[in-house]
């Protein structure tokens, strides 16, 4: 005897209910995903729709009745636990103290005027249910919004709360000025071409900084030219051509 | 040639006609200028013109205002038109929920679940979802302030009620000798001496003697 992999034998039972309608395996799936509550499942109707559907004479006959059966079962299972009352041991709170005949009377009684009013409920929306209002949707005007309380506290907040200013603590005096370095560099430049790495050689990084913005200052004044053969390459200062009197 | 104001009746018509929902009387005679007594005037003339006897669309008075609808006698037509079928009824959880909702709300998740002895989270978003519900608030008091449900206005139009007091009062909806009954069996089925099975197992009612069925919390579409 082999067997052979069956696959989904019910993957073409679809099904027509009033909560759901389409295939029954996506059924199956909302349900386990808590997308759909087993209570909306008329399980009875289920099992009439599969029995209308049922093809004795296919091929795999038994093997579709097989997996409803089984999947019926659990569904069946499913919705009789969730029915049952929670019988968590460690549970504590008025629930889990067991209900006197006074109390479940009271709740019973409660439940029975919400059954009553979901009936009525159930009438009304039947009754409305052909009224189709316009078609015309106008955009809320910006004045009607609902506004949130919390958002126009964080709002307000944020307008008239002053900025806290960064901590400079840890930075020294300024010690060098561009006015400085420029000196340098002119002074550097009687001598010919000089490299910018020869030029800042033995200075910290606020002064190469700095004489950086020098030699910006310098070439932008036109009294230095800036050679720089390749991007990020060295970058070598000439003095620029004088002017002609 | 000088042009002639429009009656009372045309404003509001106008107004209503671009409006998708209920609009209260104050708004509509904000938007026409009209004294609120000439507008409730109006209204009721147009009540007469636009009734279910008379034409097409019909003025319903829902969720606190006034708009207009398509009579449901033609509601086939419009649904062919629009090539889109009614959305599917409610299941009986939602409507016990929404019950919940309107009878004992604004309430939690929690306490719905505890009135219908069931989970009921996956039929609130539902609801939710269909702007049936609304999460109008916190319960601060709770712990973990859980969300507030109460019924909306799209519930109030959708069940053709002006307010909420076009609802029957929950009291009214079973009669005291039927919640007696629900009382007396519960505590006579505790009683050992009575030794009637019938009357211990009679929680879904016994249907022979024409006592109401109450069923299990919970148990909506079984």
């Amino acid at each position: 005897m082999t067997f052979e992999a069956t696959g989904r034998s019910l993957a073409d039972f679809t099904v027509e209910l009033d909560v759901y309608s389409g295939p029954y395996e996506w059924l199956l799936a909302l349900i386990l995903k808590d997308e759909l509550e087993i209570f909306e499942v008329p399980l009875r109707e289920l099992v009439g729709l599969y029995a209308g559907s049922r093809d004795p004479e296919a091929p795999n006959a038994l093997d579709r009745d097989t997996d409803f059966a089984g999947s019926a079962a659990a569904l069946i299972l499913l919705k009789s636990r969730t029915l049952s009352p929670a019988t968590d041991p460690e549970a504590d709170g008025e629930d889990a103290v067991a209900a006197t005949p006074e109390e479940l009377a009271e709740r019973l009684q409660q439940y029975l005027k919400i059954r009553r009013a979901a009936e009525d409920l159930r009438d009304r929306f039947a009754r409305a249910a052909g009224h189709h209002p316009s078609a015309h949707v106008v955009p809320p005007k910006p004045g009607r919004l609902r506004v949130a309380e919390d958002r126009v506290t964080l709002a307000a907040r944020r307008t008239f709360s002053r900025l806290i200013e960064p901590p400079v603590a840890h930075l020294g005096p300024i010690t060098v000025t561009v006015q400085e370095l420029a000196g340098l560099i002119r002074a550097g430049l009687l001598r010919g071409p000089v490299s910018f790495e020869d030029l800042t050689r033995g200075m910290d990084r606020l002064r190469s900084a700095v004489a950086f913005a020098a030699a910006l200052s310098l070439a932008q004044e036109g009294s230095v030219k800036l050679l720089q053969p390749e991007p990020l390459g060295a970058l070598t200062l000439e003095p620029s051509e004088p002017s002609p009197r | 040639m000088t042009e002639r104001a429009p009656a009372p009746e045309h404003l509001l018509e106008a107004v209503l006609l671009v409006s998708a929902r209920p609009v209260p009387t104050a708004d509509l005679a904000s938007a026409t200028g009209l004294p609120p007594d000439e507008v409730e005037a109006a209204l009721a003339n147009l009540a007469g013109r636009y009734s279910p006897g008379t034409s097409g669309v019909v003025l319903r008075a829902a969720a606190g205002g006034y708009l207009f609808s398509t009579n449901p006698a033609c509601s086939a037509a419009v649904e062919r038109f629009r090539e889109e079928a009614r959305p599917a009824p409610l299941s009986g959880a939602a409507h016990e929920v929404l019950a919940c909702a309107l009878y004992l709300g604004p309430l939690t998740r929690g306490a719905v679940s505890r009135v219908r002895g069931v989970n009921s989270d996956a039929v609130v978003r539902n609801l939710l979802e269909r702007n049936l519900l609304a999460e109008i608030g916190a319960d601060r008091e709770a712990p973990g302030a859980p969300a507030l449900l109460a019924v909306t206005d799209e519930f109030l139009a959708a069940t053709d009620a002006a307010s909420r007091e076009d609802f029957p009062p929950l009291d009214a909806l079973v009669s005291q000798e039927e919640l007696d009954r629900v009382r007396e069996r519960l505590t006579s089925a505790e009683e050992p001496q009575t030794g009637d099975s019938q009357t211990g197992d009679s929680q879904t009612g016994d249907s022979q003697t024409g006592e109401p069925q109450v069923e299990a919390p919970g148990s909506g579409a079984t």
